[in-house]
């Protein structure tokens, strides 16, 4: 797995953010006037362990190398043992986990919600603005909009500062109300709202979701993305609660929510709730794939667009795999002994870190 | 609970069609329509109508909205101008038996574009805002100017990102230039193929060796250049059509898998006298078999052949946007994203329009390519394009997949105000919404496998159409 966190020692004990730049990045921030607050520049390397100083301190970072992190955003840690990166720069995978609260307490929780909260907020905002060009940012929690009132402006702030910015927010959308509709109107083509619906029926998306009356307050704030012109991700995830329930899913999304960008049918992540409730919640479409496949014809019949997250591609059946992109995040993807010698290796997400390959798909077979 | 309100149309059987403004539509029984129009509705009507978006609550909920999206995006939006139309020369090496007026004998003078005139061409093109471009070029036979079509490709290949060129050529003579033209990867062959060799030289080429050079010269193209390349239309004479395996084969046997079947548009003398609709009733008859010959034929062998014109309405039913056929939308803009510039320079904003105009029957050109486009008679026609406040089509649940053609009614008729009924355009889409419809509803695997790959799916999902008792 790609590293999150790095071992370091830090000249400050306050938290501080950090964008680490080898030598050619500093040259180049010089030249061009480009250079922050927040710039620190290499200025030694002792093995694995690289020092760099800024204006605001300096921080020594140990177990990678200079080119690993080059032009990478980084948090120093309160108490200055730790540095959490923010951005990589090389990834376009980089999410901000905004808190770990939730109000929902969904079966296949892949980060099952924490009472304690910690702010990182500013943090955050700094490191969007150092982000490399042209990047899309994930926000996500726990539900990032329990803390909207600082979260919009922030939001705004850094995609006027910098136009080439997006984000792409995963909120269960309970916390939007009227109030909401100029800042959603006013970020509505470079923000994606990634949001989850489990069934067209309440009493399954409730009891998916753990929250009664989710399902209801969901069908008041979508109408607020959808005047606002909001682009909206739908997601659902398959289990075995919902499979069966699929096309008539597809047929409420294609009357009700025919506005939204697109529709992704995600497989199941085991890990958090998901790996303990995994026997009980896994759908393993490679056996029994006609649900799924009916709900992406009728997508398809109505012109909604319908991607599957998270499905490797020898488990869907060939006249569909152009519709399984390879979504798992770089940093918590592998591939097993199958893929060895895979044609469509290159092209396919492979499987979560934590997937647990005895009890997972039974149709396998590299292509 | 607000319904937004029903049309419905009688499908035989005691069954009716319904079908609201933004398309949605269900099959039902004649006991639903009394409930309906008696505001006696039960519980599970409503739940029934709420589940398929034909109602709301209140404004702005949910419900609403996905009507509204579905409304909106049903009405064909203008796009920006990027496909023109071009005649170089109206001079033909042909003379098909239905095609007087839009053709010049080969050895005639004054029916090719001027200098002068590809210069107000080009300079037109390079003005357009589309950063795409797509060229057609239409005769006459293009190919007998070659040396224009070369000018315009070079033009438009440096002056946008992308431009792509349909040459419609009867491939009769076709030079060792022109096969070098033709090989470019941006460009595409259009042509007439009237089902078989006899029908084919009886209607167009006259002669066993002109009929042997263009199956020669199609043969080549598709070997040479893939069936991806090289589109066939027949014209059928409804009053002698070929065979129907007859054309079928000769579509198969050379990889074209899409066929679009047009009836022949009788112009100038050769429709005086004649009653402008003969042949309607057999041409919807005969179109429906063919479909049910298409359905049998791809269930039985496992592959998918298509009538391109059906296909399109059965989209057009199923979902929005389904625009590409400019005698299919609604509303249909004149000169919006499409134009016609005729061998004089002429602006025409259909190639209908261009033949009107030419036997004198109307003066349907909309400017000069010296002057631009004549905006305020583009206005006038565009307030006659568009079938949502027709006095019949908005008691027809056909409206919302149904177009407006109005040049074809002036064609006609010499008018745009008959009932819609009267018409030719209404009848025949009319009677194929129907056959859509029969088909949406038939439960069996030969029907299905069709549809689902004609609507571009890859199997027919259960429920994707509704019925309620
Ligand atoms: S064998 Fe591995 S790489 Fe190939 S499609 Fe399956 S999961 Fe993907
Ligand atoms: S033209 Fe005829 S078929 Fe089309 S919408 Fe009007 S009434 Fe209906």
């Amino acid at each position: 797995m790609i590293p999150l966190r790095f071992a370091a020692r830090s000249s400050q004990p306050e938290p501080f953010v950090m964008r680490l730049n080898a030598e050619v990045r500093a040259y180049e921030l010089d030249r061009t006037g480009l250079r922050t607050e927040f710039d620190g520049d290499l200025v030694e390397v002792a093995g694995q362990r690289l020092t760099y100083a800024s204006p605001r301190g300096t921080l020594v970072i140990d177990g990678t190398t200079a080119e690993e992190v080059d032009g990478d955003v980084v948090l120093a840690l309160p108490g200055g043992r730790a540095a959490q990166r923010l951005i990589r720069a090389t990834s376009p995978h980089n999410t901000f986990l905004i808190t770990e609260r939730c109000d929902q307490l969904c079966l296949m929780c892949s980060q099952p919600p924490k009472h304690h909260h910690a702010d990182l907020l500013p943090f955050f905002e700094a490191a969007a603005l150092l982000a490399p060009a042209g990047t899309t940012i994930g926000i996500s929690g726990g539900e990032p909009l329990l803390y909207k009132a600082a979260l919009l402006p922030m939001m705004q702030r850094v995609l006027t500062h910098r136009p080439d910015l997006g984000f792409h927010v995963l909120s269960n959308a309970q916390h939007i109300d009227e109030d909401d509709l100029d800042p959603l109107a006013g970020m509505r083509d470079r923000v994606l709202w990634g949001i989850p619906l489990y069934a067209a029926d309440a009493a399954t998306h409730d009891r998916i979701v753990g929250k009664s009356g989710a399902f209801l307050q969901l069908m008041e704030t979508l109408p607020i993305f959808a005047r606002a012109g909001a682009s909206i991700e739908l997601r659902t995830v398959i289990m075995r609660e919902n499979a069966a329930l699929l096309a008539r899913l597809a047929s409420f999304v294609i009357m009700h929510l025919p506005f939204i960008n697109r529709w992704a049918l995600m497989q199941l992540e085991s890990i958090g709730f998901g790996r303990q409730n995994w026997d009980r919640l896994f759908f393993d479409h490679s056996t029994e794939f006609t649900p799924i496949a009916d709900a992406l014809n009728i997508a398809k019949a109505r012109n909604v667009e319908a991607v599957l997250f998270n499905f490797p591609r020898c488990t869907v059946p060939q006249p569909y795999r152009d519709r399984a992109p390879s979504t798992i995040s770089d940093w918590k993807r592998r591939y097993l002994g199958e893929c060895s010698g895979c044609q469509e290796r290159d092209i396919c997400g492979g499987f979560f870190e934590w997937y647990p390959e005895d009890r997972g798909f039974q149709r396998l077979a590299r292509i | 609970m607000n319904i937004w309100p029903l049309r419905f149309r009688d499908l035989g059987c005691g069954s009716l069609l319904f079908a609201d403004d933004a398309g949605g539509f269900f099959k039902g029984t004649e006991d639903f329509l009394h409930r309906y129009a008696f505001d006696a509705l039960t519980d599970e009507d409503q739940a029934f109508l709420h589940e398929g978006g034909h109602t709301f609550q209140r404004e702005l909920d949910l419900s609403y909205l996905g009507f509204a999206y579905r409304w909106c995006a049903r009405q064909a939006p203008r796009r920006q101008l990027g496909y023109v139309i071009l005649v170089p020369t109206l001079r033909c090496n042909l003379t098909c038996s239905y095609c007087q007026v839009s053709r010049a004998p080969e050895g005639a003078r004054g029916f090719d574009w001027t200098e002068d005139t590809l210069d107000a061409v080009l300079a037109f093109i390079g003005g357009l805002a589309a950063p795409e471009i797509k060229i057609e070029f239409q005769g006459g036979e293009p190919l007998l100017r070659l040396d224009l079509l070369e000018r315009v490709r070079d033009f438009c290949r440096q002056r946008f990102g992308k431009a792509e060129f349909v040459v419609c050529t009867n491939l009769q003579a076709v030079s060792a230039e022109a096969w070098d033209y033709l090989a470019a990867p941006d460009t595409f062959i259009s042509t007439s193929l009237d089902g078989d060799a006899v029908t084919h030289q009886r209607q167009r080429t006259r002669s066993t060796e002109l009929t042997n050079a263009f199956f020669g010269n199609l043969d080549r193209a598709i070997e040479q250049f893939g069936s991806s390349k090289v589109s066939a239309l027949p014209t059928i004479d409804i009053e002698r059509p070929p065979a129907v395996d007859e054309i079928i084969s000769s579509f198969v046997d050379r990889g074209l898998r899409s066929i679009y079947l047009r009836p022949i548009n009788h112009q100038g003398f050769a429709r005086r006298g004649r009653d402008p609709d003969v042949g309607l009733d057999r041409w919807n008859a005969w179109h429906a078999a063919f479909i049910e010959h298409l359905i049998e034929r791809n269930f039985r062998t496992g592959t998918i052949l298509e009538e391109y014109y059906f296909s399109q309405c059965l989209k057009r039913v199923l979902r929005a946007g389904a625009d590409e056929h400019v005698d299919l939308r609604n509303p249909n803009f004149f000169a919006s994203d499409y134009l016609v510039i005729d061998h004089d320079g002429v602006l025409y904003p259909t190639d209908e329009a261009r033949m009107q105009s030419r036997i004198g029957r109307i003066d349907l050109s909309v400017g000069h390519v010296h002057h631009g486009i004549d905006t305020e008679k583009v206005a006038t026609l565009n307030a006659a394009s568009c079938n949502n406040f027709d006095p019949d089509c908005i008691h027809c649940p056909y409206q919302p997949f149904c177009g407006s053609d109005l040049v074809d009614d002036i064609s006609r008729y010499g008018r745009i105000d008959l009932p819609k009924q009267a018409t030719w355009f209404c009848r025949r889409h009319t009677s194929l919404f129907d056959k859509v419809f029969e088909l949406l509803y038939r439960r069996d695997e030969a029907t299905r496998f069709s549809l689902s790959r004609w609507a571009d799916l890859e199997s027919w999902p259960e429920h994707l159409v509704r019925e309620h008792q």
